[in-house]
């Protein structure tokens, strides 16, 4: 039996490294929205807690489980196209891109049962917080599916490779950034109490 | 005849599961009456559901240490911001 | 310079330095006017002089945008101008227009010339920046209409680099954030609202993709950079423009009669607006040191160099610096607001203006750099405008600082006018750094006129003997 020897080089950031800049700007972006959040919950306990109390926490469980699948969905076509399995791994992202689209459904379906309740940005302090964050997010997994849905037809198109598979790294290190921060944003939001 | 080996799951698919799991015990978790032991518990979770996104997802167990270490503060910026204002609070 | 047409770009550079320097002498007597209230009046009362600056300010640096685009976009497009005659012609309007505007404020009563432009038909006339007369704001959107159908013909007949994208599509941006121009109800909250997006829109928004797209363009040329490298830079930097700038802009709703959440967004947003700035300082540095060749225009780089620093002090720095809603309630309509507004339009978009001015004026006079002699006076104009302009952004916090102590937040507040006596030293010291900057800029025009271009053989001999 032949024994594999793997070596762990330590290697880049995968993908672009335009990406990552970006990618950490995000980050620092969101980081300052979820400390304002925390410092501004520190100071309303009482409202905040009533108020989140009032959230259908389904809907953010439901919606974790969603992009997480996502996620490892795009991880797969990574891995996929390294392989040098093109097809799979636009079949892979394809999937994602469906999992986004399930989670910009169940994002709006929340929205519009908020908004039936006659909930706006002016209602209280939790709400301006639940609505512009989640909001602010919602836009990120319409950028992200943007990208993906670009990666996912050169991908198609055989513009990628096994030994040219930056691209769908790239698009792929985005769309972890938006379940990486939905992680936080469900934590914070729906559950800290 | 030869007997099917074992599919060795890859990395990502555990965290998956995992990910999967945890999940479902923060949805748990969030019904609870709130004390400080809830939420550290809570914060904890979340922790390690991103750091699975990061290293297994993201891929970045495989970079150089100073992306890990940045990745590793960011999280603990985060959280010991969340975690500060809970106590606080 | 690869294409005849980009020549209309000559007059457009030409005239808004003109007026540049127009700008610049009412910025003086308007400075002087703070130290001697009756100073020129009632010839050129002080509202009128600060009007003309400002107006000249927008209407300088469109002209050169438009310049701008008339000299880029068929070099990206790698196709002759759709229509250059149409360019010139549209030139001739708007700096026959924008003359004529100073002359009616310096000539005409402000109430009378309302009364005979019709602006009681459609009131548009006396928030600042927009004083123009009604037929002038049309006269401004159909000269946008006639450079955007212009650059977007030639832009649809040649090739589509992000470059050129982004540069049309901001434009387009730019003529849309205008419309809001003749929208001004009775409702003042609704009006601010709508006035926000025009000047604060493009200035926190649309021109930074334009900012984005000139440094782009000079960068692509000067250093030899790949192109693809610059153009993913472009895309991140207009991204977190976008995501910062739209929201962020916010900030100047704070107790206006909007909606409180203003207060929250717009201070959160508003404070990641320098992130674009400090992307783009890292771009132009990056491909600086990634550069495959010297360009012997130093004076150009200077600039392009220049430009995302003073931007991120200017705009990034001093504009965090009053941009926090707690902070803002103390600040607001002080001269922080002014030192900001000076060292962001001039560090930000004067400054990129220069940029491609200097840039492309030499090669639209025939030549791939001017002289030595010619780089040293710009260069020098470079120094002198950009340390006299930090200097005139202390003085005015200073000032800024005198009326937030002794009248904002002060226990027993002072009246505006004694206030105005304390700051004193700080307006003749905003004075003096204004005398200075023009000098500046008149150094800076002198290499304009200094013949001859540059000489590899010489600047060899000269460099070996030395």
């Amino acid at each position: 039996m032949a024994t594999e020897i793997s070596v762990d080089y330590p290697q880049a950031l995968p993908g672009d490294f335009a990406i990552w800049i970006f990618i950490f700007a995000e980050l620092v972006v969101f980081a300052a929205l979820f400390a304002a959040y925390a410092f501004a919950r520190s100071a309303h306990l009482e409202m905040f807690d009533a108020a989140q109390a009032t959230l259908d926490r389904a809907y953010g469980y439901a919606n974790t489980l969603v992009l997480v699948t996502s996620s490892y969905f795009v991880a797969r076509a990574t891995q996929s196209i390294k392989a040098g399995r093109a097809t799979r791994c636009g079949h892979w992202l394809a999937g994602a891109l469906g999992l986004g689209g399930v989670f910009l459904a169940l994002k709006l379906a929340e929205f519009q049962q908020d908004l039936a309740h006659g909930i706006s940005l002016s209602t209280n302090l939790f709400y301006m917080f639940y609505l512009s964050l989640t909001f602010f997010h919602f836009m990120h997994v319409v950028m992200g599916m943007a990208i993906l849905a670009v990666v996912a037809y050169k991908a198609y198109a055989g513009r990628y490779g096994a030994a040219d598979h930056a691209g769908v790294e790239t698009g792929a290190s985005y769309w972890h950034m938006v379940d990486l921060v939905w992680i936080i944003l469900f934590t914070l939001v729906y559950v800290v109490h | 005849m030869k007997l099917p080996q074992a599919i060795p799951l890859k990395p990502c698919t555990v965290s998956w599961f995992a990910l999967l799991g945890l999940t479902t015990i923060t949805y748990e978790l969030s019904a609870r009456a709130p004390g400080q032991a809830l939420m550290a518990l809570v914060l904890g979770v979340m922790l390690v559901k991103a750091h699975l996104i990061v290293s297994d997802f993201m891929g970045l167990r495989h970079t150089r240490l100073l992306w890990r270490i940045v990745m590793a503060a960011y999280l603990a910026v985060v959280g010991g911001i969340i975690a500060f204002t809970c106590l606080t609070a | 310079m690869k294409f005849q047409s980009q020549k209309v770009a000559i007059p457009y550079f030409v005239g808004a330095l003109a007026l540049f320097l127009g700008q610049i002498v009412f910025g003086l007597i308007a400075g002087l006017q703070y130290l001697n209230g009756s100073f020129l009046f009632p010839e050129l009362p002080f509202d009128i002089a600060h009007m003309s600056h400002t107006n000249l300010l927008i209407v300088w640096l469109l002209m050169a945008y438009m310049g701008a685009a008339y000299f880029i976009v068929p070099e990206e497009a790698q196709t002759e101008l759709y229509s250059p005659r149409l360019a010139l012609v549209t030139f001739w309007i708007f700096l026959t227009a924008g003359a004529l505007t100073i002359l009616s404020y310096l000539f005409v009563p402000y109430a009378h010339l309302a009364a005979i432009t019709g602006n009681a038909a459609l009131p548009t006339m006396g928030r600042g920046y927009l004083e123009q007369p009604l037929p002038i704001k049309v006269g401004i959107v159909l000269v946008a209409l006639s450079l955007l159908f212009n650059v977007t013909m030639t832009l649809i007949k040649g090739r589509k680099t992000s470059i050129n994208l982004i540069l049309v599509g901001s434009l387009w941006g730019l003529a849309l954030l205008f419309l809001p121009a003749f929208y001004f109800p009775q409702d003042t909250v609704k009006a601010s609202f709508g006035w926000w997006w025009i000047v604060h829109g493009w200035v926190e928004g649309d021109w930074e993709l334009i900012l984005g797209a000139l440094l782009g363009f000079i960068l692509i040329k000067m250093t030899g950079v790949d192109r693809e490298i610059v153009e993913k830079w472009l895309y991140i930097i207009v991204a977190m423009t976008l995501i910062s700038g739209i929201i962020g802009i916010g900030h100047h709703y704070y107790y206006t009669g909007a909606p409180a959440y203003w207060i929250w967004l717009g201070t959160i947003f508003s404070a990641f607006e320098p992130i674009p700035f400090i992307l783009l300082i890292a771009f132009s540095f990056k491909m600086l040191l990634a550069r495959r060749r010297e360009h012997p225009n130093k004076a150009a780089m200077l600039w392009a160099l220049g430009t995302p620093l003073m931007a991120f002090l200017g705009a990034g720095l001093w504009g965090f610096m009053i941009t926090l809603a707690p902070a803002q309630y103390y600040m607001h309509g002080t001269n922080f607001t002014a030192a900001h507004g000076h060292l962001a339009f001039f560090g930000a978009y004067a400054m990129v203006a220069l940029a491609i001015i200097s840039y492309a004026m030499p090669l639209l006079r025939g030549r791939i750099a001017n002289s030595a002699a010619a780089q040293r006076w710009e260069m020098t104009g470079f120094w002198i405008m950009v340390l006299s302009m930090i200097g005139i952004a202390l003085a005015l916090t200073g000032a800024g600082l005198v009326t937030v102590l002794l009248q904002r937040a002060a226990d027993d507040p002072m009246s505006f006018m004694q206030v105005q006596d304390k700051a004193r030293v700080f307006f003749w010291l905003r004075e003096f750094a204004g005398l200075a900057f023009f000098i500046g800029l008149l150094v800076y025009l002198r290499s304009f006129f200094i013949a001859g271009e540059y000489g590899y053989a010489g600047e060899m001999k000269q460099a070996l003997a030395a």
